[in-house]
């Protein structure tokens, strides 16, 4: 019987195996193949949520308005898309939007100012629940969030219409870019159904790139729309998003050019892949930021619904000091083998207009950072190496999420810092979404985290004092002058105003130190050569890749 | 000697259908209530464990009010037993709920990802059974002390390997090395343009790696048990006898050793199976396969509570089914077992 079985093996199996397994290269077609880590989980952009589901539906689903990086100015400009041309009202309190007539979904119906208005609609409808759900601050809404209609908007033609704001809101264009949906094929669907419609999986869309294929966390296959107004015949064809969860997988098909662009790659392989001839780097600074958080609240008698300050980082001197002890540079040279960029607030450099260059991170001065402390009250009385003050010792745990090697890298780095002057740092490893619970219930004195920064820039909800109304400000950091001036971020001001203040804010936190900014992280993206005017940028990697080319 | 073993069997009564269907009943009722606790105690202590499935709904970009209004829509502002409740009362109704990342009902997420791992621990386990068995009749027929060492050693070696190192080892020598087998995923990119057996085949070649990573440690621990249960029966006085009376060996083999031999592996094949049906999560992201194990991963860190239990109760009923075909076949080769059974 065994016999048997190793003959079937020697006799078809493998015979069979090695007459297909040629090494060949998949045929030269006119494709580049994209790695990626999940899944998209729709393709409906009312609900895509993650980076990867939002760049694949940008291609799908055009917008009013296409947004640009400008490098110079470090910002973005506005470029027509569906909008052929628009004009605002002298007191900007409306904008009237002319709609191109060659713009066609993809079964052929045309694109109108229905849709539009439609889209809105649906994205404000507190029965979708929609990404953009809430956020529609500047627009006409009743107590649900819901987009007011016919208040916002005034159809003046099937290719034009007018946007209406809130009396001395201060509104722009990016707030009306959304990915527009089609009114005859989503118009027809239950609005509580409309999660879970099939369309959403088979789009009808109407993007420079049509869904070819969708193969469950395998592939996303999208090929050129020949009907968009956009396509030209030097367009890429196809565009897969090859689904690759294991880091070394998607390295090694890199490098042997079965994948031909890749972000996040690590530092550590950058020389491997510097060897690599047919492959360039393109790092991307600017867009996350790692911090240590201080809880500048006592989180025990926050949960008892009172505010008092944290007897450890009530205290900016207390904050400084840390920021003065922590040797960011050497975990910048030793893990990030340079790559990155040193951070004092939570501006970037990439915002070359607003960044404050006036502000230097705090350096490394292990002195300062004694002195500092020292002025606050805490000296090591019973010389155990830990400065007290009263009862109290200079002593906290430093929660950081579990794998991220490097947070866990950079945490010893933080411990041995602050050993150094004086702190007693204890370690502990938490599961991401548990710390993020108990982020935003404010239970945590210290914490090793991130931010991913927004485009344009976004401060009120990370840095507000009124903390029932900004979750996000975990540090629960107050200050009644920088609320003044985020306050009149609001406003209507000018752009030089506008620039001012945001420098301003800088200078304040800067001061005030609310956490210790550590450094910005690159984003390595990786692509083969063969990919020609190919434009990487803060605003994304694949983002206007219907003007790449290939060789 | 061959009429008395005969015999042994034929004083044990037949069980009656009566007989059959009671300890059939039985077992059914103790496995719907096994995945009622499973499922119940998994619903609470998901619940009262950190983490809230809305905060990924909160961000600078993203509306507090989304948040509240996803929490309103899945009913997780209320009691957890007032939660718990309502599931029971749809999970009777075969409804698991909708999949808060998905925005689909759980079961048809779950039917998605667990075609595939159906398929591929099936393959799997034959692979496991085919070859533990066919070299531990190999290793007993040729009747060398050394091989059979060898064999032992090299089972104990394979067992010991980590799947992800067994895994990454056989894609560094058969994908980049030598170029013959794909890095990963389930088929090219131009699978849809090949013809049916050429489809056929190209999965083929995208399984073998991971097949290979999944059923090496299997096939190991299968081997051990066949080949110690061997050792033993070959040691029986009865098939001494049976040698001596000059039956052939291959019949000796095929009738006497093997069905004896094999008894102990029915068992531990059944938790096999159960296991892999569970997903092979290791495999699975190695090799980019869209299998249960990576589903139940991500809807434990994204906290998809109805996916979660989605996940857990089909690991549970396939488990559980398993080894209810594996008592089943086990009852078939002994019907001893059915009294077992019974009390």
């Amino acid at each position: 019987m065994n016999r048997n079985i190793i003959k079937i093996f020697l006799l078809f199996v493998f015979p069979l195996i090695f007459t297909f397994c040629d090494s060949k290269t998949p045929d030269q077609i006119n494709r580049i193949v994209i790695g990626i880590s999940a899944d998209v989980q729709t393709f409906n952009p009312l609900f895509t949520l993650s980076v990867d589901e939002g760049a694949i539906t940008e291609l799908l689903y055009l917008s009013l308005f296409d947004f640009r990086w400008n490098e110079a100015k470090g910002g973005i400009d506005e470029y027509p898309m569906l909008a052929k041309s628009w004009e605002w009202t002298a007191d900007s309190s409306s904008v009237i939007i002319s709609l191109r007539n060659d713009a066609f979904w993809t079964d052929g119906t045309q694109i109108t100012a229905d849709d539009i208005i439609f889209s809105f609609d649906v994205y404000s409808d507190p029965l979708i629940q929609s990404r953009m759900y809430g956020t529609f601050k500047n627009l006409f809404v009743d107590e649900e969030n819901h987009i007011d209609l016919k208040r916002t908007f005034e159809v003046i033609s099937p290719f034009e219409f007018k946007v209406n704001f809130l009396p001395n809101s201060v509104p722009n264009l990016y707030e009306l870019s959304l990915s527009i949906i089609p009114v005859h094929i989503f118009g027809e669907i239950e609005r509580e159904e409309l999660s879970s419609s099939e369309h959403n999986f088979k789009p009808v869309s109407s993007g420079t790139y049509l869904l070819k294929n969708w193969d469950k966390n395998q592939t996303v296959t999208l090929t050129a729309n020949k009907r968009s107004f956009l396509y030209d015949d030097e367009q890429i064809d196809e565009i897969v998003f090859k689904v690759i969860p294991d880091y070394t997988s998607k390295i090694l098909q890199l490098q042997k050019g079965e994948i031909d662009l890749l972000e996040l790659v690590k530092v550590e392989d950058i020389e491997d892949i510097k060897r690599n001839r047919d492959l360039d780097i393109v790092p991307v600074i600017g867009r996350e930021y790692d911090y240590v958080g201080l809880n500048n609240i006592d989180p025990e008698v926050y949960s008892d619904g009172k505010i008092v300050p944290n007897k450890l980082f009530g205290s900016k001197n207390v904050r400084r000091a840390i920021s003065y002890a922590i040797n960011r540079k050497e975990i910048l040279n030793e893990y990030l083998l340079g790559f990155g960029e040193l951070a004092a607030t939570p501006v970037s450099s990439i915002f070359k207009t607003l960044f404050n260059e006036k502000i230097k991170p705090y350096e490394f001065n292990l002195t300062k950072a004694k002195e500092l402390l020292a002025t606050d009250g805490w000296h090591d009385v019973d010389k155990d190496g830990v400065l007290e003050k009263g009862d109290d010792e200079l002593s906290f745990t430093l929660y950081y999420p579990a794998g991220n090697p490097l947070r866990e890298y950079a945490s010893i780095s933080v411990r041995n810092s602050l050993k150094a002057v004086g702190i007693d740092v204890k370690l502990e490893v938490i599961e991401l979404g548990t710390l993020i619970d108990y982020l935003f219930e404010k239970k945590l004195d210290a914490w090793m985290a991130g931010w991913y920064v927004p485009i344009p820039v976004e401060l009120k909800p990370y840095w507000y004092s009124n903390l029932g109304s900004t979750p996000l400000n975990f540090a629960s950091y107050r200050n009644n002058q920088l609320d003044s001036l985020l306050d009149l971020l609001q406003t209507k001001i000018s752009v030089e105003k506008r620039t001012g203040t945001i420098k301003a804010f800088q200078k304040l936190i800067h001061n005030d130190e609310p956490v210790t900014f550590l450094y910005w992280i690159p984003n390595i993206c990786v692509y083969n050569k063969r990919i020609t005017e190919i434009n990487i940028n803060p605003l994304g990697t694949v983002t206007h890749c219907w003007e790449w080319r290939l060789q | 000697m061959e009429i008395a073993i005969k015999n042994k069997f034929t004083q044990i009564s037949q069980p009656t259908a009566t007989q059959t269907v009671k300890a059939l009943s039985k077992r059914f009722f103790s496995s719907l209530f096994t995945l009622f606790l499973l499922i119940s105690l998994l619903f609470i202590l998901i619940r009262l464990s950190p983490g809230d499935p809305t905060k990924k709904f909160v961000s600078a970009q993203l509306s507090p009010e989304l948040s509240q209004k996803i929490s309103e829509k899945f009913m997780l502002n209320e009691p957890v037993i007032e939660q718990y409740f309502a599931f029971l009362s749809n999970a009777i109704k075969a409804d698991l709920g909708i999949s808060y990342n998905y925005r689909q009902p759980v079961l048809k997420v779950v039917w998605e990802y667990f075609s595939f791992t159906f398929v591929f621990s099936i393959l799997s386990l034959s692979i496991q059974i085919l070859f533990s068995l066919s070299i531990a009749l190999f290793v007993s027929r040729r009747k060398n002390k050394l091989l059979s060492k060898g064999i032992s050693n090299l089972s104990l070696f394979v067992y010991s390997i980590p799947s992800f190192v067994l895994g990454v080892s056989l894609i560094y020598l058969f994908s980049v090395v030598l170029n013959v087998f794909p890095i990963s995923g389930l088929k090219s990119l131009d699978h849809d343009n090949i013809s049916f057996i050429g489809k056929i085949l190209d999965q083929f070649r995208h399984l073998i790696l991971p097949l290979i990573t999944l059923s090496a440690a299997g096939t190991a621990m299968f081997y051990k048990y066949i080949k110690e249960g061997m050792d033993e029966v070959l040691h029986q006085t009865y098939v001494l006898n049976l040698i001596a009376s000059g039956i052939r060996e291959k019949e000796i083999l095929k009738k006497h050793i093997i069905p004896n031999a094999v008894s102990p592996l029915i068992s531990v094949a059944g938790i096999e199976l159960g296991v892999l049906m569970g997903g092979a999560l290791i495999t699975e992201v190695i090799f980019s396969l869209p299998g249960m194990g990576r589903l139940t991963v991500d809807s434990i860190f994204s906290r998809d509570y109805p996916l979660i239990i989605g996940c857990v109760l089909t690991a549970g009923v396939v488990m559980i089914l398993a080894n209810f075909l594996a008592d089943i076949i086990k009852i078939k080769l002994d019907k001893r077992l059915l009294k077992g059974l019974l009390n």
